[in-house]
């Protein structure tokens, strides 16, 4: 029982230690500020609804007049129920979605901000509350406390009790002078047991779990049919020695245990067999290279010119697309332009940008059309990861990348494909890129070609008047 | 070096001649705190990447409850985090913080210094016949900053917005901006301190080991008959010698992107999101090449010193010699030299050129050459053996099991084609858990129950032991082989919860199941854990040689002595593993036994007799 008491008091020792520790730290009003401006430095579509958005120009009398005003008015949308609060709801992916992911110590630093911007201090505390009570409200589900301990608690217990076992048997071994389990002879039929129950449940599990995979529905795109094909003969070949070598070793730990009568064979050596397990091997492993090479060649070859150039712009915590119009040339564009009104930093003296079409979080592709596409990236790197196409590339800031491909199957005919009504395809992050890392995708959508263009004449040029007819951002 | 050794001669003389209380030499803060003996600092990192290891295990099961219960609120979280899990749900910026820290620790703390600082420290003056290191000071040195280096990466935790978040990669701008993410503040600023100094002690260790290594073998220690865990603590220390400067260069270049408003990892970046300065005409890219130049050998850095390990138990408890030394080593070998041209394969979607990417590719699956060598060398060699299960054997097999599954899964990712579709996706994280994660674990854990007798002079429990073992290796299969599946679905790592993708929560179930068996493992080193400490002081107390090995450490008397052996150095007459050698009276003969007619080990007139097993056993024939 000494044991015991020592376990208890240690894991108390440790909890205490951790809650000790962790203390929140007061917040000052300039980090609010500054958490401020970096998660509201782009929405400009908003204007009009927050004024709050503009809080960017904060360096002039102006500026400030719009904060306080802006604060205002968050605090009226807030007070007047949840009605108002749809507006942010509805623009939650451009406006206030990074206020979800801000942490509790930056949330304390904006309160500390609103309070003192507000003549009303009794109004202001209300605002972070409130909305990350609308966080926490998707998150119903909970265990109660007493659960959780009493889970804690009993695996606690059940540690104990077996090393009361534990040491009953080694009293038991003490005096039978024999240790009490042989596990020599335990152990050597536990392998066989392991080896064989493991290789059932490879089994089992590829039945049951290679369904979801992406392989099941089979490649949308025209270099994932090799992709496909690269992958399925590394699983056979790969699996085939899988199962060998995993048999193998489990059957020689059941097989070769000792008895106490056999003596081992002293074998050290054998040129023979070493030169063909090295050589055989090789010659595989050779196949997969040259194999992959023609693949990769292929994957990575973006020399198509009547492809379709599409740009991709990855920003905390979102895409945009821009479309590069009748001429499918893509204006250039300037870094030091992004923020403000032009999001993307486009270069507006480029004549070849008036016809370009920028839409965020939604891409759309036409089937069996080439597309190129161009990568951009704002702040951190991030990765367009789009797993029914067998596309991934990382998007990094000054450092353009591209992908070429040719997306062959339909939203549509996917969905009857899978008989999933809902599905859509993704264009996820898959860079790690802060908090709402999780949560930065983007709907792709493939048309039919009639689709694409009545998609594409709905949207609206960069420089409208530019062109006469909306019609005529789709030509080919 | 001779100096040393009269010197250590003559501490043992003066511990037999008086009382250790009076003898100034041996106070405590001299041999247990800044100890130079070899063997205390073996121990000592031993026990800090216990506690270490602890800890990072601890935030995996944090957040592998987030992972499984994304909706559920465990309130006992907010008594252990505080603000970071408030109502009991975990903040999505100290989720990535976890898996940030959980990495860095498991895989600088634990798995480099807790493995190869403990078993190269016990087992190289010991196996070599050498009475401590070429310098016993900077062996101190090398652990007291290995010490700091914890304290400030635990010290981070602490800090006001949380510790480095950007991924144990750590890569920029993400890592260097701190209007990106909040851990790219204060805790990023300590996570690159942690690491300059914990670099620093790995180079101090390093050079010491090869220096030793090198130098120190007693009289008739050929470097082929030195046993495969020194090889591999040589080769290991070479490889860190190389490859942990250039992380040293970039983490510094980060320091000054971070704090000196340089730009060499940073292109592009707006003035208002770079801390007031515009940031342009450096590559983020640049950052990662100098990161996987030793990301990618850390990887064998971490696992030579577990192979070494499973070598020499494997061989002791199959009560065999190993199979193909000569390969062995020469496999060591070459996986130390193509591991130095193979880092690009971590960067095969950063837009490289695809030129490039081919030679990655072909380096990369080259390697699984000398790596399935080694796996066939160790079948070879359990193959009419005679199995001794022992806790320390178990594990070993289970590193074999674990490196080749794992090392399968490489050939996927090694293919720069298909890791487009699984780059950084859970097949991945699947993939480097089992074959450097697990394997290397069981290969640090094979070590301590191998060699516990000769740390502590006493016996680990050996049903704890088996215990131990069968729960953390199904638990670890549990985890680690359904989430193959999650990644071929695309699923991305790094992600806080699922639950935004149709295509995902199919998964729940799966997830949910990953936990649960991760607690199940986490419990299990519970069982470890008590064992340990707890045999420290009242296990049953050890022979000599309790595994009827072969290599010189099991001459050395139990108790501990500074200078390893009492009266003279053993000489070495022969290679480490004759075992079971037709003849000979008992199954194993110390490399200490003279041998007067021996000739080479591999050329022996031993045919006859393995021709006649051979058509024994079906299995093989």
């Amino acid at each position: 029982m000494k044991i015991s008491n020592t376990l208890t008091k240690s894991a108390f020792l440790l909890v205490i230690l951790f809650s000790v520790t962790l203390s929140l730290v007061t917040q000052t009003v300039n980090a609010g500020n500054k958490h401020l401006k970096f998660n509201y430095a782009d929405c400009p579509d908003h204007k009009t609804k927050l004024a709050g958005l503009t809080l960017n120009n904060d360096k002039n009398a102006a500026g400030d007049r719009i904060k306080n005003t802006w604060i205002k008015n968050f605090q009226t949308i807030v007070k007047n129920g949840s009605n108002k609060l749809k507006i942010i709801d509805l623009n939650k992916e451009n406006t206030s979605t990074t206020f979800q992911y801000l942490s509790v110590v930056q949330v304390k630093s904006l309160k500390a901000l609103i309070k003192t911007e507000s003549e009303n201090p009794a109004f202001a505390t209300f605002i972070p509350v409130i909305i990350l009570q609308k966080v926490m409200s998707e998150a119903e589900e909970s265990l109660g406390s007493k659960i959780n301990w009493l889970l804690i608690i009993v695996v606690i217990l059940l540690i104990m009790v077996i090393f009361l076992v534990i040491s009953i048997l080694s009293r038991i071994s003490d005096i039978q002078g024999k240790p009490a389990i042989n596990w020599n002879s335990l152990n050597s039929k536990f392998s066989l047991a392991f080896i064989l129950l493991g290789m059932l449940a490879v089994v089992w599990e590829f039945g049951a779990h290679s369904k979801l995979t992406v392989f099941n529905e089979g490649p949308a795109s025209e270099h994932g049919i090799n992709y496909d094909n690269m992958f399925m003969i590394t699983l056979g070949l790969t699996g085939i020695v899988f199962i060998i070598t995993q048999g193998l070793l489990f059957w020689y730990g059941y097989k070769y245990k000792s008895d106490g009568k056999r003596k081992a064979l002293y074998y050290p050596d054998n040129h023979k067999v070493e030169f063909w397990w090295t050589i055989i091997p090789a010659v595989v492993l050779t196949v997969l290279v040259i194999k992959g090479l023609l693949t990769w060649t292929q994957m990575t070859n973006h020399s198509n010119k009547e492809a379709r150039r599409i740009e991709i712009f990855g920003y905390q915590f979102n895409w945009a697309t821009r479309y590069s119009g009748a001429d499918n040339k893509l204006g250039s564009h300037d870094f030091r332009q992004v923020g403000k009104i032009n999001n993307l930093g486009i270069d507006t003296n480029d004549s070849k940008a008036y016809d370009d079409v920028i839409v965020v979080n939604e891409l759309h592709l036409e089937v069996n059309k080439p597309v190129l596409l161009a990568f951009r990236a704002k702040d951190v790197i991030h990765s367009a990861y789009m797993p029914h196409f067998r596309v991934q590339m990382n998007v990094v800031p000054g450092l353009p990348t591209y992908f070429s491909f040719t997306p062959t199957v339909t939203t549509a005919q996917m969905r009857t494909k899978m008989d999933k009504p809902n599905f859509d395809y993704i264009l996820l992050c898959n860079k790690i890129c802060g908090a709402a890392h999780y949560n930065m995708k983007m709907k792709v959508v493939v048309d039919t070609k009639a689709e694409y263009e009545k998609y594409m004449s709905a949207q609206t040029p960069l420089v409208a008047n530019k062109v006469s007819k909306p019609k005529a951002v789709v030509l080919k | 070096m001779s100096d040393h050794i009269l010197h250590a001669e003559h501490v043992d003389h003066a511990e037999h001649d008086h009382d250790d209380h009076e003898h100034p030499k041996e106070s405590f803060i001299s041999k247990y705190i800044f100890s130079m003996d070899h063997k205390m600092i073996s121990r000592q990192f031993l026990i800090t990447g216990i506690i270490m290891g602890t800890i990072g295990m601890a935030m995996s099961l944090i957040f592998r409850l987030q992972l499984a219960f994304p909706n559920m609120r465990f309130s006992f979280l907010e008594g252990i985090l505080g603000h970071w899990a408030k109502d009991g749900k975990l903040d999505p910026n100290f989720y990535l913080a976890l898996i940030t820290i959980h990495g860095t620790i498991m895989v600088f703390f634990v798995l480099t210094a807790g493995l190869s600082g403990t078993f190269s420290n016990l087992l190289i003056p010991l196996q070599i016949g050498a009475r401590d290191m070429a310098s016993p000071f900077l062996n101190m040195l090398s652990y007291w900053f290995f010490f700091m280096s914890s304290c400030v990466l635990l010290f981070s935790l602490f800090v006001k917005d949380g510790p480095a978040s950007a991924g144990w990669t750590v890569y920029p701008p993400l890592s260097a901006l701190p209007s990106a993410i909040p851990g790219s503040g204060m805790g990023m600023t300590l996570w690159l301190v942690s690491m300059i100094l914990f670099i620093g002690s790995a180079l101090l260790g390093g050079i010491n080991y090869i220096a030793t290594v090198l130098n120190m073998r007693t009289k008739g220690m050929k470097m082929t008959r030195l046993p495969l865990t020194i090889w591999a603590f040589l080769m290991t220390a070479v490889l860190g010698l190389l490859s942990f400067p250039v992380l040293l260069g970039g983490s510094l270049l980060l320091v000054f992107d971070r704090s000196f408003g340089t730009s060499f990892y940073l292109s592009e970046i707006v003035a208002e999101f770079a801390g007031g300065i515009e940031r342009t005409g450096g590559s983020p890219i640049l950052f990662q090449h100098l990161f996987w130049f030793l990301g990618h050998p850390e990887v064998y850095i971490i696992l030579l010193p577990a192979l070494g390990i499973t070598s020499e138990v494997i061989a002791t408890n199959s009560r065999k010699p190993i199979f193909g030394y000569r390969a062995m080593i020469a496999s060591i070998l070459a996986i130390a030299i193509l591991s130095f041209i193979v880092w690009g394969h971590h960067m095969f979607i950063t837009g490289m050129n695809p030129f490039l990417g081919s030679v990655f590719m072909l380096g990369t699956l080259i390697i699984a050459v000398p790596s399935a060598v080694k796996t066939f060398n160790y079948l070879a060699t359990m193959w009419q053996g005679n199995l001794k299960l022992t806790p320390a054997m178990m594990f070993a097999i289970g590193l074999v099991s674990f490196f080749i599954s794992g090392g399968l899964t490489g050939i996927y990712l090694g293919n720069a084609a298909l890791d487009i579709n699984l780059h950084d996706t859970y097949f991945v994280v699947a993939h480097f858990h089992l074959v450097m994660g697990s394997a290397a674990i069981f290969g640090m854990m094979s070590g301590i129950y191998h060699w516990y007798p000769k740390l502590f002079g006493r016996m680990m429990n050996e049903t704890a032991g088996q215990i131990h073992f069968w729960l953390t290796f199904i638990a670890a299969y549990c985890v680690f082989f359904p989430m193959h599946f999650m990644g071929l679905a695309g699923v991305p790592r790094r992600y806080y919860a699922n639950t935004a993708y149709d295509q995902f929560n199919v998964f729940v179930d799966m997830n949910q199941f990953i936990t649960i068996a991760a607690l199940i493992g986490g419990a299990a080193q519970i069982i470890f854990l008590v064992n340990f400490f707890y045999s420290m002081h009242k296990g049953k107390r050890s022979v000599q040689n309790p595994w009827k090995s072969n290599t010189l450490e099991w001459t050395a008397p139990v108790e501990h002595y500074h200078g390893n052996w009492l009266g003279e150095i053993p000489h070495v007459y022969r290679w480490p593993y004759d075992y079971s050698k037709p003849g000979a009276e008992h199954d194993f003969i110390p490399q200490n036994i003279p041998d007067e007619g021996q000739t080479d080990p591999m050329q022996e007139p031993h045919v006859a007799e393995v021709e006649r097993r051979v058509k024994v056993d079906p299995v093989v024939a």
